[in-house]
């Protein structure tokens, strides 16, 4: 394990020159400004390990900022309905958890994803046109986006704990809470007659797919 | 294990073997790569494991064994290789106990490679006044701690790997600073700066690290601005503005109303900043883009204070600081203007909202009949 780790750090020196090394250094050298005695992601060992948890980070914050636009959309349509206080309810969590995250990003300097903008008008414009469909399209579109983010924190969840689940027990802690929080909403959308909607196995499926698409975009941007 | 290694030595040797009847068609990087790892043998004696490293680069240590006696350069090293690689032989059983962190000498007399190029190239700095950025200088620079000058050799960028790491060096140095002053605010020995000010002194006290080599820098900025050079100069450039906007307090991530968190001079960073009419709604797209905006501004800025810096000729640079100034309070204008066209575009939706509502008012169509 050890030797796996100095044969990575020493292919890692090779590759990267000596300056860029320096100024990777340099860069972790900064005290980390946290109030907290300790941070929620552990201070990276190597650039590979920084890139790995800066690209979760950066998807997380991305999928629970469009998340929140998407509710947002659905409540500007269906606001005043009597569904109004049960999206304003999940939406408000969304809220949290996107607060969150925006904590995270600022304390470990992560780079936010350059697509927000997009995935501001797309998630406003899904959530609103599933909510023209009337409640049980709202309700659709929250179970499609509730599965697709629970599918992506489960499976980052898998790969935290393939590498090294004590090294990052604070991380796990956070993600495994929103899963269960996006398990929630997903099943309140179920409740509420969510596949009584006509189409419900398309636009379920359009959605996922859209949202597959947008995790494997922001992941890189 | 044991038995592992030993086969691996025995692989590496047969290698080595097999490469030295092939040496006389080697080509020029080859023989770079050679001189490289030499370099790598000469300094790393018994304490370095090289168990780790990948197979090629051992088998050329044993190249050198072979070479050494061919080659008239490497004369005082030669006899240097010849114990080398028995200690390079044995190396490889022992427990790997030096790749403790990369900036490499813990208690050891043996440095990596990395710190010898980057020795070398802060002593050639001295010598750029006289030879400009060029492998003269790095090859003056070589001399003064004693090596050859054709260790210029590992250089494969030349006078490129010179400029990039003066930036790099330019960097740390900024970087120091400002922890320094950031702290000293912590600790509340020091008022916090605006962030204007802020941003005025970082990239003053950056580009004053030119100055000792304002004369050539023209070329310098020419070498930066090669093809192969452009990444690792952008890469610099992109640390150097996220580090300074880190430490004037930014911590935007896009979205307005954000989490600030405890900085002391988070009331004093106003301009750029989201405004706080509603803290918990999620702003329009027009605003999002902070994080990017903020960065995009100051690489603007620091760009051109430079260009009109290399061509300043007013005592102490007066006219850059000057220029430096006028930039900065062009951006502070704009965002302000931005954020006062963005709170009447509000109002007016607001007011044509009502009007909205009034006129249905008026016609009858909100009544329930």
């Amino acid at each position: 394990m050890q030797r796996a780790a100095h044969t990575a750090l020493y292919d890692w020196s090779q590759i990267v020159g000596p300056a860029t090394i320096r100024q990777c250094l340099k860069c972790k050298a900064p005290a980390r400004q946290s109030s907290r005695a300790y941070g929620v992601i552990p201070a990276p060992r190597d650039t590979d390990e920084r890139e790995m948890l800066h690209r979760i980070l950066r998807v997380d914050h991305a999928g629970e900022y469009g998340a929140n636009r998407i509710y947002a959309g659905q409540m500007a349509v269906l606001g005043r309905s009597r569904t109004g206080p049960l999206i304003q309810e999940m939406w408000d969590q969304e809220k949290k958890h996107l607060e969150k995250f925006n904590e995270i990003l600022a304390e470990n300097r992560v780079r936010p994803t350059a697509l927000l903008p997009l995935w501001n008008i797309a998630g406003f414009v899904l959530g609103a046109s599933t909510a023209l469909l009337g409640k049980e399209g709202a309700m659709a579109c929250t179970v499609a986006v509730e599965e697709s983010i629970s599918e992506h924190y489960n499976s980052q969840i898998r790969a935290l704990m393939e590498k090294d689940p004590e090294r990052y027990t604070e991380l796990l802690q956070i993600i495994k809470e929103f899963r269960d929080d996006e398990m929630d909403h997903h099943d309140t959308g179920l409740e509420h007659d969510a596949e009584t909607l006509p189409g419900y196995w398309l636009l379920k499926n359009a959605i996922q797919l859209g949202c597959k698409a947008a995790i494997y975009v922001s992941q890189r941007v | 294990m044991a038995a592992l290694l030993r086969g691996l030595r025995a692989g590496r040797a047969i290698r080595g073997l097999g490469s030295v009847v092939a040496a006389p068609t080697a080509t020029t990087p080859q023989c770079r790569s050679l001189r490289r790892s030499f370099h790598c043998a000469a300094l790393r004696l018994q304490d370095e494991s090289k168990s780790d490293k990948p197979p090629s680069s051992s088998s050329t240590t044993y190249h050198e064994h072979y070479q050494a006696h061919t080659t008239e350069q490497y004369t005082t090293a030669a006899s240097q290789g010849d114990s080398a690689s028995d200690p390079a032989a044995e190396e490889a059983s022992r427990p790997n106990t030096s790749y403790q962190d990369q900036s490499g000498e813990q208690g050891e007399e043996y440095e990596t490679e990395e710190q010898l190029q980057a020795r070398i190239l802060t002593a050639a700095l001295e010598f750029v006044p006289q030879h400009g950025w060029s492998m003269e200088a790095i090859a003056a620079g070589a001399e003064t701690l004693g090596l050859s000058s054709a260790s210029t050799g590992m250089f494969y960028n030349g006078a490129g790997d010179l400029v990039l790491h003066f930036i790099a060096q330019c960097n740390s140095q900024l970087t120091e600073i400002l922890a320094e002053q950031h702290k000293q605010v912590q600790l509340g020995q020091a008022e916090p700066k605006k962030t204007a000010d802020f941003l005025r002194d970082a990239v003053e006290t950056r580009l004053r690290m030119y100055i000792p080599y304002i004369e050539t820098w023209p070329q310098a900025m020419s070498i930066l601005l090669l093809p192969h050079n452009i990444p690792d100069s952008l890469k610099h450039l992109s640390t150097l503005v996220d580090d300074i906007w880190y430490y004037a307090g930014d911590r935007s991530t896009d979205v307005s109303g954000s989490y600030h968190p405890r900085s002391p001079s988070s009331t004093a960073h106003t301009f750029l900043s989201p405004s706080h009419h509603h803290p918990h709604d999620i702003r329009p797209a027009t605003i999002q883009m902070n994080w990017y905006t903020k960065r995009a501004a100051l690489t603007g800025i620091y760009n051109t204070t430079e260009l009109v810096m290399v061509q300043d000729s007013s005592p102490d640079f007066q006219d850059t600081w000057n220029f430096l100034d006028n930039r900065i309070q062009d951006v502070v204008n704009m965002a302000s203007t931005a954020k006062q066209v963005q709170s009447t575009g509000e109002a007016v939706v607001q007011g044509l909202m009502g009007a909205a509502v009034t006129l249905k008012n008026l016609t009858g169509v909100n009544q329930r009949r």
